[in-house]
């Protein structure tokens, strides 16, 4: 599909503001013309508010306040006088899903030239008023000035002049030695609202006569509804109406503890579920097993496995990672009005465009009659990705035609019945060379695709070109090897499998990363120096870049960041007694490298984090830091809990089973240091600080005791 | 349903309700206090904590027939009279991520700087122990407190 850009000039009606959009124009490859929609992400009003769209999802990443700064930038905007409006999907916004740390590359086009054409139709109007140039004329802090003349105007005053001008279609974009505002610190947008309580999330969400839902579902996965008796569920005071909807039986009631009331009422028969059988220890062990033989192949790198065959020494090493839940605290839900052939959507959600479809296919009416507003999310991580509770919401909806219903899933709910990060197992080999060399290695990852929104078919499991796909952390291993060979084996397993953070890349890089300290420790090579070597710096053969399934992988960067981390993280530091460091690193195939430092003590204590992250051109420092922050804690959580499946049903259910990084367990001292490997535009970080840190505490605890950490929970 | 009296925020309601609702549905959906966050239900992450008379509570572990008569203050009530030290450290040290946990981790800090007005690191995870944040904001939560133990007791 390609895409065509014009720049247009919307309406300026009524408000006298000047609106600045985009057309674009989806095109086939046929060069036929698309339908055009006008697109809006940035309007000044005649009080200098500069009023910019968002077009992506805020749940703590800080999209909401970095994606403002690049228009603002653009637009030599006074950023105090911005105000934020989130884009809803229509025809102006088609594609508004926030997903796989891509947000800031996504946007950074579109924002800098929404940016850049307002500010030049601003310029040429003043320009204009003065009868000077506008070469001659500057702006900045939301105001022309004309140098020569002395004089100047607030973008305000000149939001009706500018509004007559020719829209550029290519205006000027700045060059990064003249910006002024991306770089600095810039504090969250919303964060008044979110200390003072003010900040309305999706469970917040508030409508006159709004009434309250839950739903019972199935214990075991895939069980259905057979039968059920609702007469005590209707004797519990405040409970409207009971009704069955696809995935179990929904209670509305005035509030939300009538309903759960109501719910635990009820009696409900479910039907037998060829799932009933499954335990996820039995299925760890079928994953073992798929690892034996190599799976599809997705990289081969020399003469492949072939290169094992002349090893000197070998070794084997299995490496096992468990199904988890999200557990944001926000926990899913999603208020739905159903009324005269129309529906309107306040959702937490991560992918409003298909909410559009999946309220038209479950209401039959056109996606257009389905308004969504996208409400800020208390942790998505992944899992607001996938839209079964919009689904279920607009379900239960439907049953009360005119009236909003907002749907409630308790944090149980949210625990057992959401989708998961897939289980999977690593087999890695090594061959090593007669004077201890890495000269052939290989990464076999089992697990489960995706299969919340199709399941994949046997031939596309067998097809190299959509397994890479479900492979991050192994065909993008950012390391040369003489000869080694990548595969992946599908395993199927009953439960929603979908987007975690990170997606598929934690497991891979937890058993590539340790397994490299493994070959470390055995070959007697320090971590970070084998690494460097693995990278090719020594070695003209190895390129500096390669492409793998789309992505660009640049090894310079990496070494980069390994490098700093030598010089930086004072890895030679004296350890107290029962300290050791453990080192990581991974190239995170969106073009982010992160390399960790961590110093552990036993039984699983994290003293010191130093972080050295390469994210591309640096928005905001400062939410940077809090990305690494945040991801590495959230790395921690996933060496403590898991979900474990017994009969078919989700064991852990809440936090007291499924526990999270506590408070005490933070590291107490954090040090990040952000490097500049010369990319020209910013790339995304949500996701890519939390993949080594894993392995990075893994193998520092694994120095301490001798014993390999091959498995998470530790 | 039974009659039950409590104040929040200053202000005294008097409702006709089922006495065994927890008092977080009742200020979030009765009387549309929304700031008090529901995560777990069972006491295990600290987003529905109120102060009782001052005292950090767990407000999805009370039941509305225990709290009546009692007076709460929600995250809404806490800035009534304008920011107080913790609120403003918060946004110093720009704590939030998705913010979701911290109306939690604010009433919890503002009762330990009155109880402690110059509180330990230990002191700190002793007092937030309770409370999850899944965006790993604790760093930042440490870092505010003690900015705000530094700024005095005047709120
Ligand atoms: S909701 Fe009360 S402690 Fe979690
Ligand atoms: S800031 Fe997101 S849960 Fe704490």
């Amino acid at each position: 599909m390609k895409t065509r850009r014009e720049f247009i000039k919307l309406a300026a009606a009524g408000s006298g503001a000047l609106v600045l959009g985009f057309r674009i124009g989806l095109g086939d490859e046929t060069g036929e013309a698309g339908p055009f929609a006008p697109n809006a992400w940035v309007r000044i009003e005649p009080d200098g508010s500069i009023v910019i769209k968002v077009g992506k999802t805020e749940m703590g990443q800080g999209v909401r306040t970095a994606l403002p700064m690049i228009l603002a930038e653009e637009l030599n905007a006074d950023f105090q006088k911005v105000k934020l409006e989130q884009a809803s999907p229509g025809l102006l916004f088609r594609s508004l899903g926030t997903g796989g740390s891509t947000s800031m590359m996504g946007m950074w086009y579109p924002m800098r030239h929404a940016g850049a054409a307002a500010r030049t139709m601003l310029v040429a109007a003043a320009a204009e008023r003065w009868s000077v140039p506008p070469e001659s004329c500057r702006s900045a802090g939301s105001v022309v000035h004309h140098p020569a003349s002395g004089r100047q105007v607030a973008y305000g005053d000149l939001v009706a002049d500018a509004a007559r001008q020719p829209v550029p279609q290519e205006p000027t974009l700045k060059k990064p030695a003249e910006y002024t505002l991306l770089g600095s610190s810039i504090r969250r947008m919303d964060a008044p609202d979110m200390v003072t309580g003010q900040a309305v999330y999706g469970l917040d969400f508030r409508l006159d006569g709004m009434k309250y839902a839950v739903i019972a579902r199935p214990p075991v996965l895939d069980s259905e509804v057979e039968s059920f008796d609702d007469a005590a569920t209707k004797k519990i005071p405040g409970v409207l109406k009971v009704a069955q909807v696809t995935r179990g039986v929904a209670v509305i009631a005035d509030n939300t503890w009538a309903a759960l009331k109501g719910r635990a009422a009820l009696k409900v028969q479910w039907t037998d579920s060829d799932a009933a059988g499954f335990n996820s220890l039995d299925h760890m062990t079928a994953l073992e097993k798929a690892t034996e033989a190599p799976g599809v192949t997705i990289r081969k790198d020399g003469t492949g496995r072939a290169g094992m065959a002349g090893a000197a020494k070998r070794m084997e090493a299995v490496y096992h990672y468990p199904f988890l839940a999200h557990a944001a605290i926000e926990p899913v839900n999603s208020t739905v009005l159903v009324e005269k052939g129309k529906c309107e959507i306040w959702s937490p959600t991560q992918t409003p465009n298909t909410l559009q479809f999946v309220a038209s296919q479950v209401l039959g009416i056109p996606a257009f009659e389905v308004k969504v507003h996208v409400l800020l999310v208390g942790g998505g991580f992944g899992r607001r990705l996938g839209f079964d509770f919009d689904y279920e919401a607009v379900e239960v909806a439907k049953e009360m035609e005119g009236t909003p219903v907002h749907l409630v899933w308790t944090r149980e709910d949210d625990m057992r019945h959401g989708h998961f990060q897939a289980a999977s197992a690593h087999r890695m080999l090594a061959g090593l060379d007669a004077s201890g060399n890495l000269a052939a290695f290989e990464h076999r990852k089992a697990s489960t695709p995706h299969n919340i929104y199709r399941a994949p078919t046997e031939e596309q499991k067998n097809d190299p070109a959509a397994v890479i796909g479900w492979a991050w952390g192994v065909y993008d291993s950012p390391y040369a090897f003489k000869s080694a060979e990548m595969t992946y084996r599908a395993v199927d397993a009953p439960m929603p499998i979908g987007p975690w953070r990170a997606v598929f890349s934690p497991s891979s890089v937890f058993a590539r990363e340790c397994f490299i300290d493994e070959v470390a420790v055995a070959t007697g090579r320090d971590p970070v120096e084998l690494r460097l070597d693995l990278l090719g710096r020594n070695d003209e053969s190895v390129p500096e870049t390669f492409v793998a399934n789309g992505d660009l992988i640049e090894r310079p960067r990496m070494r980069q960041v390994l490098e700093t981390l030598k010089k930086n993280g004072d890895l030679d530091r004296k350890l107290p007694k029962g300290h050791a460091l453990g080192i990581a690193g991974n190239a995170y195939h969106t073009g982010t490298y992160v390399a960790y430092a961590v110093e552990v003590s036993l039984p699983f204590n994290v003293h010191k984090v130093s972080c050295v992250v390469d994210c591309g051109l640096v928005i905001n420092p400062h939410g940077v830091r809090q990305q690494v922050e945040g991801g590495l804690i959230w790395a921690l959580s996933n060496m403590k809990g898991q979900t474990t499946f017994k009969g078919g049903r989700a064991v852990q259910s809440n936090y007291s089973n499924f526990p999270i990084t506590a408070f005490g367990e933070t590291p107490p001292e954090i040090e990040t240091f952000i490097v500049d490997g010369g990319a020209d535009r910013p790339n995304g970080l949500g996701e890519p600080t939390v993949c080594p840190m894993i392995p990075a505490v893994a193998n520092g605890l694994s120095r301490l005791t001798g014993s390999r950490i091959r498995s998470l929970p530790v | 349903m039974s009659r039950i009296t409590l104040n929040v925020n200053g202000k005294s309601h008097t409702l006709d309700i089922a006495g065994d609702m927890p008092l977080l549905w009742v200020l979030r959906d009765i009387l549309g206090l929304t700031g008090t966050k529901y995560g777990c239900g069972e006491g295990s992450c600290g987003a529905c904590t109120v102060l009782a008379d001052g005292e950090p509570v767990q407000s999805c572990r009370i039941t509305v027939a225990e709290a009546a008569g009692n007076s709460f203050t929600t995250i809404e009530g806490l800035a009534a009279s304008g920011l107080t030290r913790c609120q403003k450290a918060w946004l110093e040290e720009d704590v939030s991520q998705c913010g979701y946990c911290q109306p939690g981790m604010i009433l919890e800090s503002h009762a330990l700087l009155r109880r402690k007005p110059k509180p330990t690191d230990q002191d700190i995870d002793q007092a937030l122990a309770g409370h999850l944040c899944r965006c790993g904001t604790y760093p930042r939560i440490r870092k505010a407190i003690q900015i705000a133990a530094g700024a005095g007791s005047k709120s």
